[in-house]
């Protein structure tokens, strides 16, 4: 996993879709881990299988590889720290973890 | 318990806000950016712009006093280093909007006058009720107060006011942009510090839980003020074409146009998701909502 991904710990090692990012324009964190953040648009936004909204500060975080139920992950604008679960429209969402 | 700031020091945040989205900057806009003629001239929006604005100045004074207060109140070298770099990021926001203050023609002599006679007295009534818990050197009272209820709900509002501002005012809107990067840390530490206080000390949340009821009434009231004062979007749009403005597209938060909503629409708006995201916030971090008591 390359250093800075905010995937830092999968749940499983299985083979995983890879994703090259791209910089967004996301300027909160320093620049060399912008690209694994974008600004959300709101609730029509519709999220890629490596992204995920950090509920805290409202920023999606992205990763180099697809995101799993059970996955930890960590956002860099806020500093939390959540875990992958599937909400009741079976959408990956984040769930804080302190 | 500070488990979270293990990924957070100085260095981080010198490139994230200085060297990052801050760099480059005046005052927290573009060089050369002004505000717009009609705000300057025109009588009603002037007046509606310095109200809005003494209100941010004595947010942030407020939250500059007890992000200061907190560091020698914090049980823990990770807190307190986190809470020197939001004291410098309170103090950019009360000089940037002070500047505003400045910019709209309030003279440096008539600063404090200005900000008692607009300020919104629920306002100054919070600040005096949080700055009295951090006088106490009561930490976790502090950091639910500022981080949890001012921040959590403030971060909101000021991404509701960079939508209205976007294309009708981009120097207010830059100012707004940076401030709301800033509280994204502070809102952080806040969920993430009492997060796992409750989390670890499952005895505190009655604590927890009579401090927020305590607390968030004067917050609540200000917001709900803000949105009966000044003028109403009708009389905003006949001003505008009155003074020959293009009206560009208006504003668009959570599905509202913002310049077009009547106030009922917006404490609407506000409501369902200031106080809806307060709760999920709150019940994020293992605390039940209780109604505020007003005083």
């Amino acid at each position: 996993m390359s250093a800075g991904d905010p995937l830092t710990a999968p749940q499983d090692e299985g083979p995983r879709r890879r994703f090259e990012l791209d910089d967004r324009g996301f300027d909160e964190v320093p620049r060399k881990y912008r690209k694994y953040y974008r600004r959300w648009q709101g609730p029509d936004d519709e999220l890629a299988p490596n992204e995920v909204l950090c509920p805290v500060c409202k920023v999606v975080v992205r990763s180099a590889r697809e995101l799993r139920v059970g996955d930890r992950i960590y956002c860099m604008a806020c500093m939390t720290r959540m875990r992958i679960v599937r909400d009741d429209q079976g959408r990956l969402v984040g769930e804080c973890e302190y | 318990m500070t488990d979270f700031l293990k990924g957070y020091d100085i260095q981080y945040w010198l490139e994230s806000a200085p060297q990052g989205y801050l760099e480059g900057t005046e005052y927290g806009h573009q060089p050369g950016e002004q505000e717009p003629p009609v705000v300057l001239q025109n009588e009603v929006l002037h007046e509606q712009a310095i109200r809005s604005t003494v209100q941010l100045v004595l947010g942030e004074r407020c939250a500059l006093a007890a992000s200061s207060g907190l560091i020698n109140a914090a049980p823990d070298e990770a807190s307190k280093r986190f809470l020197a770099t939001q004291t410098l990021d309170e103090a950019r926001h009360v000089e940037v909007f002070t500047h505003r203050l400045h910019d709209l023609g309030v003279k440096k002599s008539e600063l404090e006058s200005t900000l008692k006679e607009y300020g919104n007295p629920n306002l100054v009534k919070f600040a005096e009720l949080l700055l009295e818990k951090v006088d106490k050197k009561d930490f976790v009272a502090g950091v639910v107060g500022q981080n949890v209820i001012l921040e959590g709900m403030a971060f909101r509002v000021f991404e509701m006011l960079h939508a209205a501002n976007e294309s009708a005012n981009p120097k207010f809107a830059h100012i707004l942009s940076g401030t709301i990067a800033d509280e994204r840390r502070h809102v952080g530490f806040g969920e993430n510090r009492i997060g796992s206080l409750v989390r670890e000390n499952p005895d505190r949340k009655p604590d927890i839980e009579r401090l927020q009821k305590e607390m968030s009434y004067y917050m609540l009231a200000t917001f709900g003020d803000a949105f009966r004062q000044g003028p109403s979007p009708e009389e905003v749009d006949q001003i505008l074409e009155k003074e020959g403005v293009k009206r560009e597209k208006p504003g668009e938060w959570q599905g509202v146009k913002l310049g077009q909503a009547t106030p009922e629409e917006l404490e609407g708006v506000l409501g369902d998701t200031i106080l809806k995201e307060f709760k999920l916030r709150l019940g994020r971090i293992g605390i039940e909502y209780q109604t505020p008591i007003q005083p």
